[in-house]
This record gives C-alpha cells, structure tokens and sequence, in this order.
C-alpha cells in the first residue's frame, strides 16, 4: 500500500479548504500543521512583508485587511467587467484590476499585481505542505474540487493553480459529485440521490443514480453567486443599516477595520443561530465618532427568527434552482431515494426545513457537511491510480453544466454540445468558407443557456488561420468540440478534403495565458532554489539536533544510576524527553525555526545530563 | 469466446502495442470499436430490440466498467485511450437515445425487424381509426360533447353577426357561449368587442331620436332621448352636449351644467362641447369662464359661427 505514491484530494473551498487521502482504504482528513482539519482560504501579506496562509491570514485580516484575500474561489477564471466582478468590487476590502490583456481579473497584494490562480495556488501550496508534513513524504498528484456549476474558464484556472502549486491535478471533480462518492463509499447501494451543496460562496444541486460503485450524474444545477456570504451580507446590511439610524448616519462601509470586523461578526453569529434561537452582537469602539466625541460601539441582539427574514428569499432561490434541476432530469421528488446536504451553510435549521419540506422526506445526516467534499476527492484520486478491489471499483460519470456552443449569425447561440451530457464528449462542426480565398475563420466558443450570444459566458475566440486558398464553399474545416472528463473544453480543427490539422489560436480567455503560467513557473523556479536552501538550513540544523539528542541518550543509564542515589532531580529524565520530543516534532513538520528554538533547551539538558553523570554538583537553576 | 470475432480481422500492430491492456481485453476494445457504425444501439449495449429502458441502463453500466478509460488507473494505454472514448463516446449516446422517451420511440420504430414493423404499422393505423371512430360516439353519447359542439356552433354563429354588423345578435350570441363555456378565449374577447358597438350603436339611435325633437323644440321628450342613448354610452359627446343645451333650454341649468362637464369630459377637443359649456356658463352668470369656454370652441373649430355671435355679445357686455 504504502509503496504506491501518495495523492490527496482537495476542496478549494470559498471560505475554508480541506485535503483529504485513502490510507489502508479508508478516506480520511488530513489535519494541517495546526492540527485543524479546516484551513481558511485566505492568504496575506503581512505588513513586514511576510506572506501568511491560513488561520495566520485569517487572524490579522481585521488589521490589514487591504492586504488580506479571502473569497478568491469567486473571482477566479471570472472574466474583467463581468457582473460578478463588479458586483465583488462594492464588497470586497482588497482591490482588483483588470489583468494586461483587460479579460480576467488580478489582486493588489503587498505592492504587487497577483493573478487569482496565484493566489489560489498558495493555498493549495499550503495544503500540499500540511499533506507532505503528514505522509512525511512529497506530494505531487492530487484531485480537486470545483462547483459543478463551474464554466470552462473557472475550471482552467482552478486546474492552473494546481500547476503552480507545484501539483499534477489528476481531475477537476464536481463537488456535489465528490460528496456523493464519499456518502456511498464502499456502501454498495442502488438509488437515485440528490446533492445539495450550499457552501460559502456557491450553490450546486446534483443528481445522481448510484448503482453500486459506479455513479452516474443524470443531472446538474445551480448558481454561482448564492452562499454563505450572501448570508452574510444580509447581516452585515442590516447591522449598518440600524447603526447608521442609531448614530446619526455614520457609514461602516467607508471604515475597512470597521468593515472587516462586521464580516467576522456577522458570520459568527449567523453559526450561533444555527444552535441558539439569539444571539448578541457586540463590537465596541468600532468606529470613532467624529471630533471631539468617544468611539461609537455596536451592540444588537439578533435572532434566529430575524434571520431567517433577512434570508427569506435565498432560500427560496435554493429550492426554485432545486426544483428546476429535477424537472430537467425528469424526476418528482418521490423518486429520490435519499438527499445528502453539503456545505456550512446547510446547518442553518431554515435550510434544512427548506429541504425537508420540498422533498418530504429528511435529509441525510451520515456525511460530515465540511469534510465530505475532500473525502470523496480522495476517493476518486485513488481510484486513478491505484489498482482497485474487484467489484468495488470506483467510477464517477460526471455530465456538463452548461450549454456548450458556438455564435452564429445574428449573434445567436447554437448549442453544439447540450448540458447535462456525460463526459467525456466530443462534438464536430463542419464550417465552410463564405469568401473566395477566405483565409481565416473566427469562432467564439459560448458556454450557458440564453439563446442571445451575449448573454453567455465566452470562453475564448478560436481563430483558424491559413485555410487553404480555394472558391468560397469549396473549402470545408470540420472542428471538433471536445470536453473531457475535468469538464475542460478542447477545440481541434481539420481540413476535410486534405485531412490536415488546422492551426488554431486561442484569444480572450478569461485566465492566465500560457506565455504568463510559463513566467510564473519560472519564477517558482527561482524560489524552490531559495527554497532549498532553506532545505540545506534545515538539514543542517537537524543534523545538529539529532547529534544532541543521541549524545544525551548515550548519557541515560548513567544519568539513571545517577539519581537513583540522589535526592535531587528527580525529573530530569521526563524533562528531557518532552524536549526530545518536541524536537522530533519539529523535524517532521521540517521547521528549522522550531529547532533552532529546541536547540538550546538540549544543549541545557546536555549539560545537565553530563554534570549528573559525573556525579558532580547540580549546575545552578537546575 | 473466439467466435464472437469469427471472420473480424484484427490490426496486429494495435495487439501488439505497448501498452499495459491484456490481450483478451484489446480484442474486445478493438473489435467493439470497428463495429461502431455497423451495429444498432440495442447491438452495441447487447440487449435485444426495444428492450426496456431499465435494461438499457443496466447494460450501459456494464459496458462502461469495459470502455471507460477511468477503469484502467495508472497503466499506460497508448492508442487505446483514444479507442476507449470513441467506444464510450458511442454507449453513452445508446444510452441517452434508449432512455430518453422523445428520442427512443422513433428509433424503436427505425430498427424495427421487418415482421416487427409491419405489425407495427398495422397497429398504429388500426389505432388511428379506433380513436376516430372513438371520437365520433363520444360525441353522440356524452353531454359533455354535446354541449361543446353547442358552443362551437353559437361561436360561429356571433361571429358571423358581428361581421354583419348586427353586433347585439352578436353579443347575445357570443355571452350565451361564453356562460356554457367560460374557458372560451374567443368568445370572451369578441364579446367585449360586440357588446361595446352594440352600445354605441344603440346610443346613436337614441342620439337621433332626440336630435329630431330638439329641432322642433320639444326640449323634454329631447332630454330624455338624449339621457337614454347617453346610458347606452357615457361617452358619447355630442348627446351630452345637446343634453346640456336641452336642459338649459328648459331652465335646468344645475342638470345643463353637469352635461356639459360630461360632454367636456368625453371630449376635450370637440368644439360643440365646449360650446355647450359656454352656453350654461353665461346662463349661471359666470361670464369670464364663459368667454374661456367659447374662445376654445372657437379654436378647436373657426367655422362655429354661432359661438363667434355669442362671443361678440359677450365682450360687449363685458365692455359695458
């Protein structure tokens, strides 16, 4: 078992991420070096100019919050000027512009332009780090998580970021999908069973018929923009509204301390409700009040009931989406054999009820919501590499959220590929030349459900040149559409008469280029040089370690027959093996820091050690 | 076992391609991949001709535990990953067409095995003609029928009057319809459209009526003609006007002045109201309002010579 390379699977989350694996084929949360199983997806550059990860991130984003990014899942593969961007501008404390080409979107960061795949890829980098810390052993092969509902564009960038993470992404999986693998592991079962993830920042809804260990997506739906946040947000609204009232019109949105705290509290206490019928709000000096007056502090009570008002009509837009999805794939809710909830956000009772009611029947609680997601990552990036037990093997058929197609005459969009299909797929157009001598044909690749081009998202302009000259309609270009099993869209071209592969450029994608991954490739380059030589400091200061830590070893019998004569030191032994043991620690978490901290707590029980194996007087403090 | 492949020749540098697929499975993969175009979808999955759709299922996930490069985790596939998507490529679309109602029917009838298909042609032109017989007794025995065809025929029949003109048969008609069946989109609109000319035609008549007592100078049985065609249509303007001047005439100025608001009302831009309006203005003794009046039937129409005359009239007295 342990021969075989180790792969993890990984949920990215919006707020929170997870890294999972299957050791002896059980599926199992790998803790971070904190020892949490969550790690916030938030990095940040510290004023000192330190890069932060994590709950490191997470704990300075009130005092820094400009430099602080949290919600990138939101951003990425989002095309600049896009409505969600916009809409995550009004909100968001950090600043974003507009990437070189004016299609995707960058963060300001501690004085430089990152690209949201960058950030992305830290926090993978992170989980990767807590994964090798783990296994003791370098992690190179993962499986990653994206919504369902995730486009073409969202889903690159996600895998992009696993390349810079320094990660082959062995598949971008759905995340209702994931969830639905990890509930029915090893279980053997034969029913239809719905999905419903509401997570920080994305709804999804899936449909699946699980026979035995093959599951089968017969359905998909949702929407990005609806989550936990959104919650949030609704709190954090009234929260300013009634404090503007109350205090004379002061605006929190214009203080980012301010700001930033709201969010915190806000999203605290939104949880506490989902135990407690109320709960106080209470963040004092939150702003100052002007000239001459004391800081101005925030005390409300808010309840459960008032919060599920604030909310009324996000949950619905759950069940309407709900409902939508299982018309589409032909289902009543009867026929649903169980319904799994994913996500934090299903722990809000009024969600749950929602859920219940629209099905008549309760949910499942046998998956924890957080970790469910990774869990089933790891199944499938185990399932990809490792040989499996006869008649257990796992296998995911996922299908296409959207409508994949193409921009036809009068901008409308001709669907070549319908969603909901299993993938991998594959489509061919055939597309004919409409001058004389006609060189180039121009393709924009759409990808969503309005009938109107614009409507939806453009995943690239594909531009074949160097058609071969001939008689308008004499030269045909057969292009095959293809969408692989990540949910990735791949688009070759073909001279029908010749056979010969067309040339194909790809332009206004909403990520990175591939002239710009290859830069920041270079650069990470750079750093894992810088890296290893951290890696020679580290080796170096171990080496020294562990020399200590056998010299005083060697002292131990003596040190022993020692103090059973003595009346003193009765504990030096145990002393000396918690600081031995916290030197193991450090050198499997790799930390030179926390050695170099050890290293003088051996040398003083070195010392120690060699006074009372020589029997001779204890050294002072001792 | 090998029968299945008898007379299929095999490409023997794909068997023996280096690539970590068994030898028994490459010939299942390569065989199944030349068959492709060859077999019917039922073919393809192995099931026989318009087999349920739970069979179509069921043997779609068995032949993807065979095709779906998934199944064959870190080996190393060659030419054969390419193989294994078009084999599967293929399945998952039997599987689509055979479950999918819409599309699975036609394709029964299409693979239909000759015998098959002529029964079945027989069996859907035998049932094409039940259903017509069934219809026609229907509509003999039931009521329910009875009274539809009774509401076509009443439709029909309003229609017609209303493209005659004789827009209150039409309406009776048309309202008749409409109680028996009040789903009927048609009925409902035309009878708006009826009632609203029959009205109107209606007023016009009790319009004349009074036109031809007024002139004689029977100012009552007037006014009550004139009330009558305006019960019909409130809004027609010239028999509030002349009502206006009707009730003047007979020294009811109070009633005279509410005609000649409703006349002003119904229409602002018809000068005889207007005219109307002035006329039991200067009667009620308000002679700048009255002036107002009269300029404005003036200008909505140069030719009202017998406004001009009691404008003159008017400014004089106002002069004096």
């Amino acid at each position: 078992m342990s021969e075989l390379e180790p792969v993890i699977g990984i949920d990215l989350g919006t707020t929170n991420s997870v890294v999972a694996t299957v050791r002896d084929g059980v599926p199992r949360v790998i803790p971070n070096r904190g020892g949490l199983l969550l790690t916030p997806s938030i990095v940040a550059v510290a004023k000192n100019g330190k890069r932060l990860v994590g709950a490191l991130a997470k704990r300075q984003a009130i005092t820094n919050a400009e430099n602080t990014v949290f919600a990138a899942k939101r951003l990425i593969g989002r095309r600049w000027g896009s409505k969600e961007v916009e809409d995550a501008r009004q909100f968001l404390p950090y600043q974003l512009v507009a990437g070189p080409e004016g299609n995707d979107v960058r963060v300001q960061l501690g004085g430089r332009t990152v690209s949201i795949p960058e950030i992305s890829a830290v926090v993978l980098a992170e989980l990767k780090a807590d994964a090798e810390a783990w296994f003791g052993r370098p992690v190179r092969k993962a499986v990653v998580t994206v919504p369902a509902y995730f486009n073409d564009g969202q889903r690159q960038s996600t895998k992009d970021a696993g390349r810079i993470a320094g990660l082959e992404v062995l598949r971008i999986i759905n995340e209702p999908t994931s969830a639905a693998l990890a509930y029915g592991f090893g279980k053997q079962m034969e029913k239809k069973v719905v999905v419903f993830d509401l997570g920080g920042g994305t709804f999804d809804v899936s449909i699946l018929d699980i026979g035995k260990s093959v599951y089968d997506v017969v359905g998909v739906g949702g929407d990005t923009y609806l989550g936990g946040e959104d919650f949030d947000r609704r709190i954090m609204d009234w929260l300013t509204f009634a404090f503007a009232k109350e205090n004379g019109g002061v605006d929190l949105r214009q203080d980012k301390m301010a700001l930033q705290r709201l969010k915190d509290a806000s999203e605290k206490s939104k949880c506490d409700l989902s135990t407690a019928p109320s709960t106080a709000i209470h963040l004092p000096f939150l702003v100052s009040g002007g000239e001459g007056k004391g800081a101005l502090h925030l005390d409300k009570q808010l309840t459960r009931e008032k919060l599920e008002e604030l909310t009324k009509d996000l949950v619905e837009r759950c069940i309407a989406v709900t409902d939508k999805t299982l018309r589409d794939a032909g289902l009543r809710a009867a026929q649903v054999g169980e319904v799994i909830l994913v996500g934090g956000m299903t722990r809000m009772p009024r969600v749950a009820r929602a859920v219940r009611d629209y099905f008549g029947r309760e949910p499942s609680r046998g998956v924890h919501p957080d970790e469910v997601v990774a869990l089933g990552a790891a199944i499938q990036a185990h399932a990809l590499v490792a040989p499996q037990p006869k008649g257990e093997e796992v296998l995911l058929l996922d299908v296409t959220p959207q409508n994949l197609g193409l921009m036809v005459v009068g901008g409308y969009f001709n669907t070549v590929i319908p969603r909901n299909t299993t993938v991998p797929t594959s489509q061919t157009h055939l597309f004919t030349t409409v001058q004389d001598n006609q060189t180039s044909v121009r393709i924009a690749v759409l990808q969503g459900e309005s009938e109107k081009a614009i409507e939806n998202e453009l995943l690239g302009e594909f531009i074949l040149d160097g058609i071969r000259p001939g008689r308008r309609g004499d030269v045909s270009i057969e292009v095959t559409f293809a969408i692989s099993a990540d949910g990735i869209v791949g688009v070759s071209a073909r001279d029908v008469a010749t056979g010969a592969e067309q040339s194909i450029t790809v332009t206004a994608t909403s990520g990175l280029t591939e002239d710009e991954l290859k830069r920041i490739l270079d650069e990470q380059r750079d750093e894992l040089l810088e890296r290893k030589q951290t890696t020679r400091e580290f080796e170096l200061r171990r080496d020294r370690a562990m020399a200590l830590v056998r010299e005083i070893d060697g002292l131990r019998p003596a040190v022993e027959s020692a103090l059973e004569k003595s009346r003193f030191g009765k504990d030096a032994i145990q002393k000396a093996e918690t600081v031995i043991a916290r030197v193991r620690q450090a050198i499997a978490a790799r930390d030179a820091g926390a050695i170099e901290v050890e290293e003088e707590q051996l040398d003083r029980t070195l010392q120690l050690f060699r006074a009372l194996a020589a029997g001779g007087p204890m050294p002072a403090g001792g | 076992m090998t029968d299945r492949y008898r007379g299929f020749t095999f490409d023997e540098a794909a068997l023996r391609e280096d690539v970590d697929i068994d030898v028994d499975r490459r010939r299942e993969i390569l065989f199944a991949e030349a068959q492709l175009q060859k077999w019917t979808l039922w073919e393809l999955l192995g099931i026989p001709w318009n087999a349920p759709v739970e069979a179509a299922k069921a043997a779609y996930i068995e032949k993807v535990k065979v095709f779906h490069p998934d199944r064959y985790p870190a080996k190393r596939l060659g030419s054969y990953r390419a193989r294994l998507e078009r084999v599967f490529r293929r399945i998952t679309e039997a599987r689509d067409v055979l479950s999918d109602e819409g599309r699975r029917v036609p394709y029964v009838r299409q693979t239909a095995p000759p015998e098959q298909a002529a029964a079945m042609e027989a069996r859907k032109l035998e049932d094409e003609r039940r259903s017509e017989e069934r219809r026609a007794r229907l509509g003999r025995q039931n009521p329910l029928l009875q009274r539809v065809g009774r509401v076509k025929e009443l439709v029909a029949r309003g229609k017609h009057a209303f493209e005659e003109g004789k827009f209150l048969q039409a309406a009776n008609d048309l309202q008749l319809a409409l109680t028996m069946d009040p789903g009927n989109i048609e009925a409902a609109t035309l009878v708006a459209e009826a009632k609203r000319k029959a009205a109107a035609l209606k007023a016009n008549d009790w319009f004349d009526k009074g036109q031809q007592f007024y002139v004689i100078g029977r100012m009552g049985e007037a006014l009550s003609a004139f009330r009558e065609a305006l019960s019909s249509d409130s809004t027609h303007v010239r028999a509030a006007a002349y009502a206006a001047r009707a009730a003047l005439e007979l020294g009811e100025v109070a009633e005279a002045r509410s005609f000649a608001e409703q006349a002003v009302k119904a229409g602002p831009r018809v000068a005889l109201a207007h005219e109307s309006m002035g006329l039991v203005l200067e009667a009620s003794g308000s002679k700048r309002e009255a002036r107002e009046a009269l300029e404005k039937a003036i200008e909505l129409d140069p030719r009202l010579e017998s406004a001009k005359e009691r404008l003159k009239k008017l400014r004089w007295s106002f002069l004096g």
